[in-house]
């Protein structure tokens, strides 16, 4: 009993210990992160390894996410004889919702779990410290340019998602379920409100962004510099981003909802 | 300003009385050490007598709990990183596996240095780069990729992008660890003849006492958290105490034992049966 109580209590100070330590990794990338701004070159470099490279899947999990809602919708709105509003039914969940959340946990497993390992085997094969001794700041070579790369990215791959899942509903709606195309469009063009739902998910997209990137070079600069520290960074990078954005979500979206 | 700083004199690293720990276990007490202008100085001890650690302090990525660490004549740590880095461009660390970084060419790799410090034009980088690349003999593999090199070659790479900024001193990290003969034979001519060409202060840290014998001017051997004894290496060859012949004659047991520190063998058994 003693012994699972000492536990708790040490997993509990471990917690807190890494809560912080990320508290004071953020606020110490801070003053770094104008200065990155005068090296696009890196920055684009960056946002083609985490943006670029994870838009086929991006582009397939909208698509896909897009149809099943369709499907899943078509049955309740036919029961309601809303049948037209499926447009705009798929439109505000995807832009206010899915798109930005499910993008993020995409990002975190693709992109966030590559910049983890990436930076974790830097530290494992003496790069980093290479770096420092060469007098070049990892925080402003290596850090800031993923972290700017992630917020950048997001709110773009946000937008594709998004756009791919209204698609899917529209294909799925239209050519399988018989829903008027005109319906389907012109219920999008009065529903969906570009201050309420587009600005919502663009904001949720952007904090979903710094905090999966910021997550991914927080687990990877810090990592055990071994084979199993690198791996558990990549890991928890997953694991840790998953819940924090759907725990982010649920705070934003009780912020924005928009007043009935 | 530290109570040991003054002004540089022919020692281009000091180190006074440092003593430093780790996880309340000391690896340093009082040790001393001086390091010559424009010699080869090698740092020699068995595993685990702090040899590395003791280049982290001298480059700063470590800062010692007592003494102080001079380079120049000023404290290296702790000061502020401005400071620090200004200390480190002034300093070439050659690590063990070259840390190359990975995502880089030879040439961007040996490059990387100037482009972070300096607005040189890409004509000027390119020659420099060449020329320290000459001077190592991997010219021509300057579009290679750290992934195709050999350990030798990643070393020399490294030792081409330390060089590349001219610094004061050059710190060499196990530099002979598992190469073979040739590459040791390069290594070892390479360090030698920068040293002499460039007028530059080179430190080794090996316990590689055959290696070291033909290239350094002056030998300490670090044993017991401080300095066992100093000279060139015929004088530590010669040395009569124990612990120096044990270590330059690589005998299995002497004063640093076969066995490492602790309980008997049967107090052992007993307690771990009790468990």
């Amino acid at each position: 009993m003693i012994a699972t109580v000492r536990d708790c209590w040490q997993s509990f100070g471990q917690f807190a210990a890494n809560f912080g330590g990320f508290q004071m990794f953020s606020f110490r990338l801070l003053p770094y992160l104008p200065k990155a701004l005068l090296r696009p070159r890196l920055i684009t470099e960056q946002l083609y390894a985490v943006g670029a490279l994870s838009l086929v899947l991006t582009m397939f999990g909208g698509l896909f996410v897009g149809m099943v809602l369709a499907l899943q919708s078509h049955s309740t709105l036919v029961e309601f004889s809303s049948i037209d509003s499926m447009g705009a039914f798929v439109s505000e969940t995807m832009v206010r919702e899915l798109g930005p959340v499910v993008t993020a946990l995409l990002f975190a497993g693709r992109a966030g779990s590559a910049i983890a390992s990436e930076v974790g085997l830097m530290r494992a094969t003496n790069q980093i410290a290479a770096m420092e001794l060469m007098a070049v700041d990892p925080m402003q070579r290596i850090v800031a340019p993923r972290v700017l790369a992630g917020v950048i990215s997001m709110p773009l791959l946000t937008a594709i998602f998004s756009m791919m899942g209204i698609f899917g509903a529209y294909l799925v709606g239209t050519r399988l379920l018989g829903v008027d195309e005109g319906a389907f469009w012109s219920q999008i063009n009065a529903r969906v409100d570009m201050h309420q739902d587009v600005a919502s998910g663009f904001l949720k997209s952007i904090i979903f962004g710094a905090s999966a990137s910021l997550m991914a070079v927080f687990e990877g600069y810090y990592c055990q510099p071994t084979p199993a520290g690198v791996s558990r960074a990549a890991t928890r990078t997953v694991v840790i981003t998953s819940v924090w954005i759907l725990l982010l979500d649920f705070i934003l979206t009780g912020l924005t909802l928009p007043k009935v | 300003m530290n109570m040991w700083a003054r002004n540089p004199s022919e020692n281009l690293v000091e180190i006074h009385d440092l003593h430093y720990s780790r996880d309340n276990r000391p690896i340093f007490s009082g040790l001393n050490m001086q390091i010559p202008r424009g010699k080869v100085t090698a740092v020699l001890g068995p595993s685990g007598s702090g040899k590395t650690t003791l280049l982290n302090l001298i480059t700063g990525q470590l800062g010692p709990d007592e003494g102080a660490v001079l380079f120049e004549g000023g404290v290296v740590c702790p000061c502020s990183r401005r400071r620090l880095y200004e200390v480190r461009r002034q300093m070439g660390v050659l690590f063990q596996d070259g840390a190359l970084l990975t995502n880089l060419n030879v040439f961007e790799n040996v490059a990387f240095p100037l482009r972070e410090h300096t607005d040189l034009p890409e004509e000027l980088i390119r020659q420099i780069v060449l020329m320290k690349l000459q001077s190592v003999g991997l010219r021509a593999i300057w579009q290679r990729m750290p992934s195709q090199l050999s350990g030798g070659m990643a070393r020399r790479v490294a030792l081409a992008r330390a060089l590349v900024t001219d610094p004061k001193l050059i710190v060499y990290d196990e530099p002979f660890a598992g190469l073979d003969p040739i590459s040791m034979g390069v290594i070892v001519r390479l360090i030698r003849h920068t040293n002499d060409a460039l007028g530059i202060t080179s430190i080794v840290v090996t316990h590689d006492v055959e290696e070291t014998s033909s290239l350094a001017d002056l030998s300490y051997l670090i044993a017991d958290r401080k300095v066992a004894a100093r000279g060139t290496p015929e004088e530590l060859r010669n040395d009569k105490s124990d612990l120096v012949r044990q270590f330059m004659q690589g005998r299995a047991d002497g004063p640093v034992p076969f066995h490492h520190p602790g309980p008997g063998y049967a107090e052992q058994l007993q307690a771990m049966a009790a468990t």
